[in-house]
C-alpha cells in the first residue's frame, strides 16, 4: 500500500514543490521501515534519472573506514611537539610499565556525500560497510545543513504516537528498559510564545477556506492534544471558574495547549485594560466579533476556526480558557519564588501599550523552506517590541529595549494524519506569522 | 568489496526489513560523591583554606608511605635521609625529605587583587566615579583567558607549604611537573639562601582500585540472592561538545547523530549502535549558556547600557531547546547521562550540579521524577561534573575538561593525557582548584580527593581523541580516555564495556564543492 504511495509522495514533495526529503522522513510520513524508505528513495531516484537525467538530486550516506590519512586522529602517542610528562626524573621512581603499545583505535566513519562527490569520496574508504541513499532533492545542494529541515519537519509533524512504540514502524533500535512518565504542563511550557505567534489571522484565512476546514482541524487538534498533554486534564476550578459551567474535555484539553504564559500575565493585570480592549480589537477579528457578539477580553484571534461554525463551542471554549487563565494566575502568584519574572512580565508587556512604543513582528523565514507557500516552513518570528523597563535597583530609570524573540515554528500538533492534507497545512500557513504580537497585545 | 547487506541502493520490490535490534539494560549505579548539600545546607563563608588542610591531611600519609619505601635505604655521602615532619623544620644542608603542598608562584597567573585594582583604577581614571563602580560590582566577569600562565621569563617559583609555612623549592625542570595543589614528598637539602634543592620527588600515586562488580556483588551477597549470571555487557558511547548554538551550522551532524544512535542509518551498523547501553554527554552541550560572561561580553555589557538585574531581553532558549528535541529523540531508545560543562547553564564552580530538569521539558519525561529519587538508571540521568558512577560493574569518573584545561596552563609541552594520569597518580581530581579553579569550599572531606581509583577515566572537549592504560603499583589499570569535541571533530567515543576496547565512530559530511 504504502509501495505505491511513495511516487506519488515523492514526485510530489521533491518535484513539484521542490522540497528535500531523507529517507527518515519519507519513513515516517508512509510508516514504513527506514530501510523500506532508503529502497523506495533509490527506486524513485533511479527511476527519475532514467527518464530525465539531473532532474533528482541524491545524497548518499557511506559507513566504512576511511584510509589512514584520517586515521591519525584515533592515534595515539606519535605527536612531536608534546614531551611526555612521565619522562622527567622526578618519576623515574615509578613502578610503571613504560609506554604501552598502543593498538590503532578503530575508527567507524559515517560520510553524507553529494552524489557529486560520490565517487570521489568512495575512493577515500578502504571498506564499505553500507551506503544508502540519504536524501533526494530537486537541485545540487549547496549547504547539507539545510537537510536539518527533515528532521526539523519530523518532529514538528510526526511527533504523535508514543515515542516508545516507534521501532515497530521505523525499524530503530528497541529498548524495553526505558519508561516515559507524563509529565504535567510540560508541553504547554514548551511553546507558550510561539502559540502567540502562530495564531495571526487563523481565524480569518479560515472563515476563507470554507466551512469543511475548520471542523477536521479541531478535532485533529483537540485529539492530539489529549494525546500529549493528558497529565493536565485535572483542572481545580478556580475562584471564577466556578460560576461557570463546565465544557467539553477536548475543548480543555486544546486549551491546554493553548495554555500560554502571556495570557496569565495579561489577566494578571488590573481590569482596567480591559476597557480598552474591544475597541482595539475590532480592526483584526471583525469576523469574529459579529459571530459571537459580547466576546470578553480574550482576543479572539487566539481562537480556533471552529468558532465559526460553533457557537456553543466556542463559548465553551472561552469558559475554560477563562478557567485556564484564572488557574494560570493563581500558580504565577503563588510562585514566591521567583517573584521578579511576574513583575518583569508584565511590565515589558505594559509597556508597547501604555506609551507608544512600537512593536514590529519581523518575520523572517529560515531559507529554504518557504518556496510554494503550501508546506509549512521552518519560519522564525522574530518579534521586536521596544519596552519600557525600569528597574526597582538603583537608579529609576526608563530606557528602550529592543525584545526579540526568535523561535523555531512548532506546528501545533496535528501529526495525527500524515501530510496527506496539503490543504489543511495551506491553511494554516496563511495564517501564520503576522499579527501575531498585536493580536497578543490586545489581550493584554 | 563491501557485504551486500549494507548495500541499499536498490529499488523494488522492497526486501523485507530486518528484525528490529533492541538494547540491553545498562548496569548503571550512580556514586553521588560530587553532590553538593542542598539550599541552606550550602555554606560559601568557608576559607578556601582548609581545602588545602584537609587535602594534606588525608594524603600525608599515602605521600610518606611511599617516600618511606623510596627512600629509607637512601643514602647521599654517607648521610642517611630523614624524614622532617614540617616544612620550617629543615635545617640547612641536612639531607631530608618532608611532605608539603605545591604552589606554585607565577606571574601570569590570574590574581583577583590585581583585577580589582586595575578596575578600581581604570574607574578613577575615568571619573564617572560612581556609575562605573556601581556597573562593575553587578557582574562577575571571568578571569581573562590565557593559554598558559607559565611567564616567558621563567621566573616561576615553586613553594612547598603546609601548616608551618613554606619552602622555596628549587631543581632543576620541577617547574613543568608540578601545579599548584598536588601534595607531594621532596627529598634534598636546603641550601645557602635558603631555598630547599630536590634531589627527588614522591606521590601518593593510585588509589585502591575496586574490582569490577564489587559493590553489586556485596549488595548480592548481603541480600543472600544467588550470583545470577550477567548479561555481557553492551558498549558506553561518550559524546562531549555539542556546543549548539541554535543556528543552522550544527543541524547535519547532531542529526547524523540522533540517526546513528537509533539505528536508523547505515545498514550494519544499525546492530552495532544496538549494542551502545548508555550514551555519556561529557560537557558543554551548548555553546554560550554560561551564566559568567566573558571578559569581552562583559565590557560590551558594560559599555552599552547600564541594565540592572536580569535582562531577559538577551536570552535566546533555542540552543537549550534544541539540546532537549535532540535528548527527546534519542532517550525512547537509550538512556543518558549528562554531565554540565563550563558552557553549560549550570553553576560554575566545582563540582558542577547537574542541570536544572526546567530546561528539558520534552526529555524529563524521561527522568524519574526529581522529588522521588535523584538519579534515573534508565533515561535521562542529569549528573553532576566531575561525576563519579559503576557502569557495567566498572568504576567511572568523568569531567567536562575544565580540571584538565587549567592544570595544562601550568605546565608547558605536557599532553593532555599525562596530566590526566598524573592526577589520578597524585589522587587529585582538581588540583589546582580553588586557586585558579572556581570551586566550592569544601569544609570537612573534600571529593576532589581520589578515594578509589576509577577503571575508565574520561575528560570530555579535548581537542582530538586519545586514548591509553595506566598501571598502578598494585596492579591497578585504568583506561584514560580524552574525549573530543563533537562540533570540531565529529567524533564519539565507544569502550566497550566487556574489554574495554576504545573504538570511535566519525559522523561527518562532505562539503559541497561549488
Amino acid at each position: 500500500m504504502a509501495e505505491e504511495r511513495y511516487r506519488e509522495y515523492l514526485a510530489e514533495r521533491v518535484l513539484a514543490e521542490g522540497q528535500p526529503i531523507t529517507y527518515r522522513l519519507l519513513s515516517r510520513a508512509l510508516q514504513v521501515h527506514v530501510n523500506i524508505a532508503k529502497q523506495m528513495l533509490y527506486d524513485f531516484h533511479a527511476e527519475q534519472t532514467k527518464k530525465q537525467p539531473k532532474s533528482v538530486h541524491a545524497t548518499y550516506l557511506l559507513t566504512g573506514k576511511e584510509r589512514s590519512s584520517e586515521h591519525s586522529n584515533g592515534d595515539i602517542g606519535h605527536d612531536g611537539d608534546d614531551t611526555a610528562m612521565r619522562s622527567s626524573p622526578f618519576m623515574s621512581s615509578l613502578p610503571e610499565p613504560e609506554n604501552t603499545p598502543e593498538s590503532p583505535v578503530r575508527t567507524t566513519s559515517i560520510v553524507l556525500v553529494r552524489e557529486e562527490e560520490l565517487e570521489k569520496t568512495k575512493i577515500e574508504f578502504e571498506d564499505i560497510t553500507s551506503i544508502h541513499i540519504y536524501s533526494l532533492q530537486p537541485g545540487p545542494i549547496e549547504n547539507m545543513n539545510l537537510l536539518a529541515v527533515c528532521n526539523q519537519e519530523i518532529a514538528s509533524n510526526h511527533a504523535s504516537g508514543d515515542p516508545l512504540e516507534r521501532w515497530r514502524d521505523y525499524g530503530s533500535i528497541q529498548n524495553r528498559y526505558i519508561k516515559r512518565r507524563t509529565t504535567r504542563y510540560a508541553p504547554a511550557m514548551a511553546k507558550p510564545a510561539t502559540k502567540a505567534t502562530a495564531k495571526p489571522t487563523a481565524a480569518v484565512s479560515a472563515a476563507k477556506e470554507g466551512s469543511k476546514q475548520a471542523p477536521t482541524v479541531t478535532l485533529r487538534r483537540g485529539s492530539t492534544s489529549e494525546e500529549s498533554k493528558s497529565g493536565r486534564s485535572t483542572p481545580q476550578p478556580g475562584p471564577t471558574a466556578s460560576l461557570k459551567r463546565s465544557d467539553s474535555e477536548t475543548k480543555t484539553k486544546k486549551d491546554a495547549s493553548v495554555g500560554n504564559l502571556f495570557k496569565s500575565f495579561a489577566k494578571a493585570k488590573p481590569k482596567a485594560k480591559e476597557a480598552e480592549k474591544p475597541k482595539e480589537e475590532d480592526g483584526l477579528i471583525i469576523a469574529t466579533e459579529a459571530m459571537e457578539g459580547m466576546s470578553e477580553d480574550e482576543g479572539d484571534a487566539d481562537d480556533e476556526p471552529a468558532v465559526k461554525f460553533d457557537e456553543e463551542k466556542a463559548a465553551a471554549a472561552r469558559k475554560a480558557r477563562e478557567e485556564r487563565e484564572q488557574k494560570l494566575q493563581e500558580m504565577m502568584e503563588a510562585d514566591v519564588e521567583m517573584p521578579d519574572a511576574p513583575t518583569e512580565g508584565t511590565g515589558s508587556q505594559d509597556a508597547p501599550i501604555d506609551k507608544e512604543t512600537s512593536s514590529q513582528p519581523a518575520e523572517s523565514e529560515a531559507t529554504v523552506t518557504v518556496q510554494g507557500g503550501r508546506r509549512r516552513g521552518k519560519r522564525r518570528v522574530l518579534k521586536k517590541k521596544k519596552v519600557k523597563d525600569e528597574d526597582g535597583y538603583l537608579v529609576t530609570k526608563e530606557e528602550a529595549v529592543w525584545e526579540s524573540f526568535s523561535e523555531d515554528e512548532p506546528e501545533p500538533k496535528k501529526a495525527k494524519l500524515t501530510p496527506k492534507p496539503t490543504a489543511a497545512k495551506g491553511k494554516k500557513t496563511g495564517g501564520k506569522g503576522q499579527g501575531s504580537i498585536a493580536s497578543f497585545f490586545k489581550k493584554a | 568489496m563491501a557485504s551486500s547487506d549494507g548495500i541499499l541502493l536498490k529499488g523494488a520490490p522492497f526486501e523485507d526489513a530486518a528484525a528490529v535490534s533492541s538494547r540491553n539494560a545498562s548496569a548503571y549505579r550512580p556514586l553521588h560523591t560530587f553532590e553538593l548539600p542542598k539550599g541552606s545546607e550550602k555554606h560559601y563563608a568557608h576559607q578556601f583554606a582548609d581545602m588545602y588542610f584537609v587535602r594534606l591531611a588525608q594524603l600525608k600519609e599515602a605521600v610518606k608511605q611511599k617516600a618511606h619505601e623510596a627512600w629509607d635505604a637512601f643514602e647521599l655521602a654517607g648521610d642517611k635521609a630523614k624524614y622532617v615532619e614540617r616544612v620550617l623544620d629543615v635545617r640547612q644542608g641536612e639531607l631530608c625529605w618532608v611532605v608539603g603542598t605545591v604552589y606554585m608562584e607565577m606571574a601570569m597567573k590570574p590574581n583577583v587583587l590585581d583585577d580589582i585594582s586595575k578596575e578600581v583604577h581604570k574607574t578613577l581614571l575615568r571619573l564617572s566615579v560612581h556609575a562605573q563602580l556601581t556597573a562593575t560590582q553587578h557582574w562577575i566577569a571571568a578571569p581573562p583567558p590565557r593559554q598558559t600562565y607559565v611567564s616567558p621569563s621563567g621566573t616561576d617559583d615553586m613553594m612547598l607549604e603546609d601548616e608551618s609555612g613554606r619552602l622555596r623549592v628549587a631543581g632543576n625542570s620541577l617547574n613543568s611537573h608540578y601545579v599548584t595543589g598536588c601534595i607531594l614528598a621532596a627529598l634534598g637539602t636546603e641550601q645557602a639562601d635558603g631555598s630547599f634543592q630536590v634531589i627527588a620527588t614522591q606521590y601518593a600515586d593510585l588509589p585502591r582500585q575496586p574490582q569490577r562488580w564489587e559493590t553489586e556483588d556485596a549488595s548480592l551477597t548481603l541480600a543472600k540472592d544467588p550470583m545470577s549470571k550477567r548479561e555481557k555487557a553492551g558498549k558506553l558511547a561518550i559524546v562531549s561538545g555539542l556546543d549548539l548554538t541554535g543556528k543552522e551550522e550544527d543541524n547535519v551532524a547532531l542529526d547524523l547523530l540522533v540517526e546513528y544512535l537509533s539505528g536508523e542509518a547505515g545498514g550494519p551498523d544499525q546492530t552495532s549502535a544496538s549494542s551502545i547501553t548508555r550514551l555519556v554527554i561529557a560537557g558543554n552541550s551548548l555553546s554560550n549558556a554560561s551564566p559568567i560572561l566573558s571578559r569581552e561580553e562583559f565590557d560590551v555589557r558594560k559599555g552599552a547600557k547600564r541594565n540592572y538585574g536580569y535582562d531577559s531581553s538577551s536570552y535566546n532558549a533555542t540552543p537549550a531547546e534544541k539540546f532537549d528535541a535532540f535528548l527527546s529523540e534519542i532517550l525512547p531508545a537509550l538512556p543518558v547521562s549528562v554531565l554540565p560543562g563550563e558552557q553549560d547553564p549550570a553553576n560554575v564552580a566545582l563540582p558542577q550540579q547537574p542541570l536544572h530538569p526546567a530546561l528539558f521539558p520534552l526529555s524529563r519525561a524521561y527522568q524519574d521524577p526529581p522529588a522521588l529519587s535523584s538519579e534515573t538508571l534508565e533515561g535521562l540521568d542529569l549528573v553532576t561534573n566531575p561525576w563519579e558512577a559503576d557502569v557495567e560493574g566498572w568504576r567511572i569518573l568523568g569531567t567536562a575538561g575544565q580540571t584538565l584545561d587549567d592544570l595544562l596552563k601550568y605546565v608547558e609541552g605536557v599532553r593532555p593525557l599525562d596530566a590526566m594520569e598524573m592526577m589520578l597518580r597524585w589522587r587529585c581530581i582538581a588540583p589546582t582548584a580553588p586557586d585558579t579553579l572556581w570551586c566550592y569550599p569544601f569544609q570537612d572531606d573534600d571529593p576532589l580527593i581520589l578515594k578509589e581509583c576509577p577503571h575508565i577515566y574520561f575528560a570530555g572537549n579535548r581537542e582530538k581523541f586519545q586514548a591509553k592504560f595506566v598501571q598502578g603499583p598494585a596492579g591497578q589499570q585504568t583506561l584514560i580516555v580524552g574525549v573530543p569535541k563533537f562540533s570540531k571533530t565529529g567524533q564519539v567515543v565507544l569502550v566497550d564495556m566487556e574489554t574495554l576496547e576504545v573504538e570511535t565512530v566519525k559522523l561527518a559530511y562532505v562539503k559541497p564543492r561549488p
